[in-house]
């Protein structure tokens, strides 16, 4: 097999931020096509690759790839991936798989169906804190019981843009959420029983949306594990710096592992405005993170092989999210 | 300036040799004697001797020596009603270890037994008199990181107290003498805290409280969600869930985020650290211990009220049996304080 051609749907924010660099010196594929309903970003985007530009989605699939990346905000990945699959191609959808668990089981079925791979951008099982952190969970036989882990940021955008439209995004419980979900599935390797989840709105732009920018899920699994997850856009760290952090605290019967973002030695910048350190220009991760992710993929495409992160584990990371904001909604605990 | 003349009554909990330490070094109390009953009697013993302190075999005996004016119970939890009421009646006032009681009726006969023969009846929660969450609650309260809105805390998290050696903490280990584990051991220090610095009452609790660490016949860590009158919501982990190699003897944290910006209460206590075979901290300093003596001596010196009464811990414990009834159900429980 020779390289894989690709194609891009939607070339925003993540695709600038971490698929373009990942992409832009692996060899064993070919971007041959950028799709984005903005002329100009489609455009930018196939000058980078040396590809075609498309703004119309049903010529963009009429042309012949393996695979299609679908970079596009949450509330569109079950549509494009759904008419992707139809049109022949595998498929990587950026995570949350989509809107509704509704929506992902169509795509996982369409997927089976088709007899194509899907693949969802659960990019966190490639971050190598978190790879190296299940490995000493194993290798030291800690046990997990009890882990926190906090995913925190103050969301740089205004208030129009679509992460703060419910209807779009799913709101900071789905877009951070599944990440968080997936992490304590992924560390604990147990099913999830049943959640609480609270919300809050604390800043103007989650109060004129209606939705939740601070979330906490209280999450019991089997063997009496209990996941704590903290997920935010309201945290007050300088906006200007979009910083985002993560925190973690696994208690085990035979250890406790914590990580703050102090631990790891950083250059802090102290001037007249305190500055927060900060590890990498995608803030929630390493950009080697989105490129081993995407290279697994690739392989698994190329090698006909089961990946790392299926995208039933992401449609479990997304149910767990949903019914925690179920759970908000109602104030009581919701069962899974 | 007159001294206050203390007695100790029992080393069951392990708080009282640091009392008793403190005490001894205060300026305005006097380790006046101690008594031995329950746990670790041998304990109390050798310390009545350390401290020059009068010996007495059991609590009756202390509570009739008139020149003791108060006593500091450190008796095993479900002897505090019937030790703290003895007392009343002997007109000595109390510092009396948390939690209260084990039931909130138990609580009530407490207070009434202390209203009724005008004594004082304090309890001692650490982390309000611990200098950086002071810290924190002035600048939250002048508004420097605008209005609370969530705080997570760990508080405390120690490691199980079976571990610590020359003492026998079996009893803790009882639900019928503890009336829980680690989360009735430790939680009350961090509800109290809450309530302190969010100036409410929690509506309603949810609570993941269980065994699941050591393998203890009671629970050893617990994590619960407040969701405070005022909106601010809070998450609470406290418990023994720390595995002997943690460097800290006891872990005290807090998160608190505001509106515009946050405070990051990282630990409670000034320490250096000892590295040897691992990494140890050695607390320098316990001015919570110290404050809470101080208080107390006060309040009963100069007839002042006290910082945390009976009353107080009333709701301390309402709220944490609502958390293992929570923990229980698997519900959230609402509260009506």
């Amino acid at each position: 097999m020779g390289k894989l051609e690709v194609g891009i749907v939607g070339c925003g924010n993540i695709f600038n931020l971490a698929h373009k660099p990942a992409l832009k010196h692996m060899e064993c594929i070919k971007v041959t096509a950028c799709a984005d309903i903005d002329e100009e970003r489609a455009k930018e985007g196939a000058k980078f690759f040396n590809a075609r530009a498309f703004q119309s989605l049903d010529e963009f699939f009429d042309l012949d790839f393996d695979v299609v990346e679908i970079l596009t905000p949450t509330y569109t990945h079950a549509e494009i991936a759904i008419k992707a699959l139809k049109a022949g191609k595998h498929v990587i959808v950026e995570k949350p798989i989509a809107l509704t668990t509704e929506e992902a089981e169509r795509m996982i079925k369409t997927a089976e169906k088709e007899g194509l791979k899907l693949f969802v951008g659960h990019v966190r099982r490639f971050d190598k804190r978190w790879v190296q952190m299940k490995d000493i969970i194993k290798k030291r036989n800690i046990l997990p019981m009890h882990i926190r882990k906090t995913e925190v940021q103050n969301l740089p955008f205004p208030a129009h843009y679509w992460y703060w439209d419910e209807s779009k995004s799913g709101g900071v419980a789905l877009d951070l959420g599944v990440h968080v979900t997936d992490f304590l599935r992924w560390f604990f390797e147990s099913s999830p029983i049943e959640v609480l989840g609270v919300g809050k709105a604390i800043k103007e732009e989650a109060k004129t949306n209606n939705t939740f920018d601070h979330f906490i899920m209280m999450i019991k699994f089997e063997g009496g594990k209990t996941g704590i997850a903290e997920v935010s856009w309201a945290y007050p760290y300088p906006a200007r710096y979009g910083v985002f952090y993560h925190h973690v605290d696994v208690i085990g019967k035979n250890g406790r592992i914590r990580y703050t973002p102090l631990d790891t030695p950083v250059v802090g910048v102290a001037k007249a405005n305190f500055e927060m350190p900060r590890f990498s220009p995608l803030l929630s991760t390493f950009p080697d993170a989105f490129e081993r992710e995407l290279r697994h993929f690739f392989d698994c495409i190329k090698n006909d092989t089961e990946p790392a992160v299926t995208a039933h584990d992401a449609l479990i990371a997304l149910k767990i999210a949903e019914k925690a904001k179920e759970s908000a909604r109602k104030g009581e605990v919701v069962r899974l | 300036m007159k001294k206050l003349n203390f007695g100790i009554i029992s080393y069951a909990h392990p708080h009282a040799i640091r009392y008793a330490s403190t005490i001894a070094q205060s300026r305005r109390a006097k380790l006046h004697s101690i008594s031995g009953d329950g746990a670790n009697s041998d304990v109390a013993k050798g310390e009545a001797k350390k401290y020059g302190a009068k010996f007495y075999r059991n609590y009756e005996d202390l509570l009739k020596d008139e020149n003791v004016e108060a006593v500091y119970i450190a008796i095993e939890t479900y002897r505090h009603k019937e030790v703290a009421i003895r007392a009343a009646e002997e007109g000595k006032h109390i510092l009396l270890e948390k939690p209260i009681a084990l039931t909130l009726d138990d609580a009530d006969e407490v207070i009434k037994a202390a209203e009724k023969n005008d004594v004082k009846l304090m309890l001692p929660f650490n982390p309000r008199f611990t200098d950086p969450l002071i810290k924190a609650k002035e600048m939250v309260e002048a508004g420097e990181i605008g209005a609370l809105e969530y705080i997570h805390a760990i508080s405390e998290n120690v490691k199980p107290p079976i571990f610590l050696q020359g003492l026998n903490m079996e009893w803790f280990l009882d639900v019928r003498k503890s009336g829980g584990g680690g989360f009735m051991d430790t939680a009350p220090h961090g509800i109290d805290s809450l309530l302190w610095l969010t100036k409410s009452l929690p509506k309603r609790v949810y609570a993941d409280i269980g065994a699941k660490i050591y393998g203890f016949p009671v629970d050893d860590i617990g994590t619960a969600v407040l969701e405070f009158k005022n909106g601010i919501i809070a998450v609470l982990t406290a418990g023994w869930g720390n595995p002997k190699g943690y460097s800290y003897g006891l872990e005290i944290k807090y998160y608190l985020v505001g509106r515009e910006g946050f405070l990051d209460v990282r630990t409670a206590y000034p320490d250096f650290t000892v590295y040897q075979d691992r990494a140890e901290k050695i607390y320098w300093d316990r001015p919570d211990v110290r404050a809470i003596v101080e208080k107390f001596v006060m309040a009963v010196l100069k007839d002042r009220e006290v910082p945390i009464s009976g009353e107080d811990a009333k709701k301390n414990l309402a709220i944490i049996l609502a958390a293992y009834e929570s923990s229980t159900t698997g519900k959230k429980v609402s509260l009506s304080l």
